[in-house]
């Protein structure tokens, strides 16, 4: 950074000039397939219409999806404009462009394209997730292969004056306003070709107000939304005056900790992981200023979602929203035996006797068997309304059953406890299924309530809370979802938390330094086992009927490869995995099934050969080779937490050094300089 | 109590304990030399249960056409059967310690054993994709009987448990009377002693996955030629009961995983009498429930098992 002179605007310098190629090359991309290739400019076209006329047979009749649609397309624009902002302020334009470029592709547009190619949200994903995984494989076999050694971040740590916080600002709007004009300029030369074209749309002469207002508004916006996201970039910086802007941490004696000063305490392993947030760095898209906005961006998404289903993917809302409340408890649990597993480091195999636990709980409350059992009549009405404590209640019995169960293996070491949960997860299904007075056996429980909520007629609308309308299961387990990553979170960092991560790393040096752990390790069964009884509750609720037919311990092996694929101890690891087995198993799998059944397929070949042979059946074959070669190629998971990481790559990182040394050994120099006190 | 129910639950007993110990001892080997729960031990003796339904098929014994009679012909084939399913099993059990467990050596010790997992889950749906998902029957083998009292003692169980006391023995003696048993000894007290005093570590551990796995493949002969039918998740339900075996004699150690086979065969069997009162359905319903309560209560109680020693744990 040796560019003290804030760019110009309209002719930035040569290096500045780089920087937005790159940068503008990178997010266009992405955004022009969306915007051109998937339904982005049908959608805001129609938006636009329905807004203005009444003429048409339109996508958005109701005005509540309308609304949706348009924040999300608004809040979508603007986030990749603060974005390019962001970037181009905070990169340190080290990294080359083609690496910038690749990553950007492979992790961004593949995911698109793959998405609209098989058109359909999860299955793209999924698919992606394999393109990943071998592309990084290659990726690290050419870096080796070229003895490319890309530029660590944390040799520039410098600290910045305001000058240099100023010109990164300045950098940000640039990086917008310029990114914002090339897109409206595309955009309008995509409309011109259409109409040449004949599109039917544009014989609606209100869209070309739409079409000029967009053209104008956008460098506008972009200017200011780009100075946001070199704000945001000016925040990260090591500055002069202690810490980055933000309010400076004093200690006792009221003398300023500066960052910089933080950072040098730190040991090298975290400098290079802190020096990652840090502007300028090499790897601005990972950094945790760029996070904030892809966040932005995903909870916006997966809120108005419902809405969007549409637009995005055509018909056949319903069955997917549904499928996504599934997915949801998927994620629950994987989450909930993150902590058992990958917090506490207790090999759990038999989670879903939790979840077991937590379906019946509600099951039995919430249905005709609480009057059988215990000739208690609650009023019908009243019912739906006791899931909202039961799911608490169901939760907390199974983080009871969690710690009861929990309780006696606590001496046993970490494979005499997997063999053990391994029994109690074959035992509880055994016990519901043959305690046929309370739970009737394989016939299980039907008819139970589903939740029910508040309204208000002409302020809050009545919810219609049944399986044909999954919108109501779509935001219960949104929020579900939410409220357990938050409490993953904060439990991962506090005093438990750090408790249950030592006792992983160490049991015996963990109790040496005081770490109770019969109490630790209880309360690491607990809380997993709280999150699973979530989830039951929910998935009682949702489907309306439970059999003990749908559980099975081969599902403890399931949720236990979510964990392990994403990442062991990592929560958004852990996310990708449940998605991953999710699409694996309840999307790609019998998809493949469907495919092969169908004459007109190729894939209609493996009938022909094998008559017998289903996907299906090949389902735990898939997920052991991914437990077996993960384990073996990359045991930190796909999104490894930043802690595993180090672990695992420390003594690459930290590689001894040649000639450390500078006696010969037998010489009296050599003596002095090892020789230990 | 009608004596006639208990011998004949007795004789169940041995020759289903017979068959568990065999699968106990492959746990309680590995176990003992690199501390790792081998899950997919059960699953090679699911493996060892088809081969051996296609040895009797190769050997013309089929379940559609059972022979009538018994001849000496039977027993070559037999014992034939047998051995190739000792060796068939034993070179899976061997390359699935190459390619899964070796490169794992020096990991957390949880990696191999979510690898083990993982091999788990592939021989089962390997099974699957070999056999079907439907219970598939044993042809029956005409080994005659003996009548005691009113009870009829199958001269098929006495062969189980007497094959399966031979093959006890013989591993008896090689562990502790010959150089390779002593090498595996050693391997297991302390493998880097052990690798300086020139045993070839590796070799030694591939040798002990080579006879548990290829002990699990005669189990599984044996099996098929006692019960009926076999299924491709049978490997998982008698893997469970094996380790409770193993652990119930004291993992480790060679003559308690025989001892906890037997006294795991004995209860198995004998829960059957437990009346419907006492649990719902009768016993038989609540076996798996029951055996696996037995193994959380050693575990809690008595982790070192009935013969094994407490181990301190290496610091």
């Amino acid at each position: 950074m040796s560019v003290s002179m804030t760019p110009r605007l309209l002719a930035p310098g040569r290096d500045l000039r780089a920087l937005l190629v790159k940068w503008i090359v990178a997010l266009l991309v992405p955004v022009a397939i969306f915007t051109f290739v998937w339904n982005g400019e049908v959608t805001f076209n129609d938006l636009w219409l329905t807004l203005l006329s009444q003429s048409k047979k339109l996508l958005y009749r109701d005005p509540v999806v309308l609304v949706q649609v348009g924040i999300f397309m608004l809040v979508l624009y603007a986030t990749t404009m603060l974005l390019a902002g962001y970037l181009v302020a905070a990169d340190s334009g080290r990294r080359s462009n083609w690496e910038i470029w690749a990553d950007v592709f492979f992790y961004v547009v593949v995911p698109i394209l793959l998405i609209v190619l098989v058109n359909h949200l999860l299955i793209g994903l999924g698919l992606s997730v394999a393109v990943f995984a071998i592309y990084a494989f290659v990726r690290g076999r050419v870096v080796k292969l070229l003895n490319y050694i890309p530029p660590s971040p944390r040799e520039d740590i410098q600290v910045f004056d305001a000058a240099q916080r100023r010109v990164v600002i300045s950098k940000g709007k640039i990086g917008g306003f310029w990114f914002s004009t090339i897109l409206a300029l595309i955009w309008v030369l995509a409309d011109v070709a259409f109409f040449l074209a004949g599109a039917a749309v544009f014989s609606e002469n209100s869209l070309w107000i739409w079409v000029g207002l967009r053209t104008v508004l956008f460098p506008v916006l972009g200017y200011l939304l780009g100075w946001v996201g070199g704000w945001v970039a000016a925040r990260l910086t090591l500055s002069e005056n202690g810490n980055g802007g933000a309010a400076s941490n004093g200690n006792g004696n009221g003398r300023k900790v500066g960052r910089l000063r933080r950072l040098q305490q730190l040991s090298s392993a975290r400098i290079a992981e802190e020096a990652r947030n840090l502007v300028p760095n090499d790897l601005p898209l990972q950094s945790r200023g760029a996070w904030r906005f892809y966040l932005i961006l995903l909870i916006v998404f997966a809120l108005f979602y419902p809405a969007l289903d549409r637009a995005l993917f055509g018909s056949g809302t319903a069955g997917r929203l549904s499928g996504y409340g599934d997915l949801g408890y998927y994620v629950i649990l994987a989450l909930g035996l993150n902590i058992v597993v990958g917090f506490a480091g207790l090999l759990d195999l038999g989670y879903v006797a939790f979840f077991v636990i937590g379906t019946y709980s509600w099951a039995l409350v919430g249905s005709d068997q609480l009057t059988a059992l215990t000739s208690i009549v609650i009023n019908p009405q009243v019912l739906p309304w006791l899931f909202w404590p039961m799911l608490i209640v169901s939760a907390l019995i199974a983080a009871l059953w969690g710690v009861l169960l929990g309780a006696p293996t606590l001496r046993l070491r970490g494979d005499y406890l997997a063999i053990v949960t391994l029994g109690f997860g074959e035992i509880i299904p055994i016990v519901f299924l043959q305690l046929e007075k309370v739970t009737n056996g394989s016939i299980g429980i039907a008819g139970i309530a589903a939740p029910a909520t508040p309204s208000l007629p002409p302020l809050i609308p009545a919810i219609e809370w049944s399986s044909f309308n999954p919108t109501p299961f779509y935001y219960l387990i949104m929020a579900l979802i939410i409220f357990t990553i938050f409490t993953n979170v904060r439990l991962r960092d506090s005093r438990l938390g750090r408790a249950w991560i030592a006792i992983r790393e160490d049991e015996i040096a963990a109790s040496s330094s005081g770490i109770n752990l019969v109490r630790t390790k209880l309360f690491a069964f607990g809380a997993g086992a709280f999150f699973s009884g979530i989830a039951g509750a929910y998935h009682a609720a949702k489907l309306g009927t439970v059999t003990p037919k749908d559980f099975s311990t081969t599902d403890s092996y399931m949720f236990l490869a979510m964990v392990v694929i994403g990442g062991i101890g990592s929560i958004p690891g852990v996310i990708l995995g449940a998605i991953v087995v999710y699409s694996l198993n309840v999307l790609i799998i019998p998809q493949l099934d469907g495919m092969a059944g169908d004459p007109q397929n190729f894939l209609h070949f493996i009938r022909d050969i094998l008559p017998a042979f289903r996907f299906q059946y090949v389902r735990n074959l898939v997920f052991g080779l991914l437990l077996v070669c993960i384990m073996i190629f990359r045991p930190e998971g796909l999104i490894p937490s930043a802690r595993r990481r180090r672990e695992l790559h420390r003594t690459a990182e930290e590689a001894p050094e040649v000639g450390t040394l500078d006696s010969v050994p037998g010489t009296p120099g050599f003596e002095q300089e090892v020789r230990v006190e | 109590m009608n004596p006639e129910l208990i011998l004949s639950l007795l004789v169940l007993g041995l020759a289903t304990g017979a068959i568990y110990a065999l699968i106990a001892l492959g746990y309680t080997m590995v176990y003992g030399i690199i501390e790792l729960i081998n899950f997919a031990h059960g699953d090679i003796f699911m493996i060892g249960t088809l081969l051996s339904l296609t040895m009797m098929n190769v050997f013309g014994i089929n379940a559609s056409a059972p022979p009538k009679v018994f001849t000496f012909d039977l027993i070559w084939k037999l014992a034939i059967g047998c051995l190739a399913c000792f060796l068939i099993c034993a070179v899976l059990g061997v390359v699935i310690e190459r390619l899964a467990y070796r490169p794992l050596r020096n990991a957390p010790r949880l990696a191999p054993l979510i690898s083990a997992i993982g091999v788990s889950l592939i021989l089962q749906d390997g099974g699957k994709l070999w056999k079907g998902i439907s219970d598939i029957p044993f042809p029956s083998i005409p080994l005659g009987f003996v009548t005691v009292g009113s009870v009829r003692i199958n001269f098929v169980d006495i062969l189980v448990i007497i094959l399966a006391l031979v093959l006890m023995l013989a591993l008896q003696f090689l562990v502790t009377r010959t150089r390779m048993g002593k090498a595996m000894r050693a391997v297991a007290q302390d493998r880097d002693a052990a690798a300086l005093m020139g045993v070839n570590v590796n070799q030694i551990i591939s040798l002990t996955f080579f006879i548990g796995a290829g002990l699990a493949g005669a189990a599984a002969f044996i099996y098929s030629i006692r019960f009926s039918t076999t299924k491709f998740t049978i490997g998982y339900e008698l893997g469970l009961i094996a380790f409770t075996c193993a652990v119930l004699g004291g993992i480790g150690n060679i003559v308690g995983a025989m001892l906890g086979g037997l006294v795991i065969g004995l209860v198995g069997a004998f829960v059957s009498l437990i009346p419907p009162s006492v649990l719902p359905n009768g016993g038989d319903a609540w076996r798996n429930a029951v055996i696996f309560a037995i193994l959380i209560l050693i575990l809690v109680f008595r982790p070192s098992g009935i013969l094994g020693q407490q181990v301190p744990e290496k610091v």
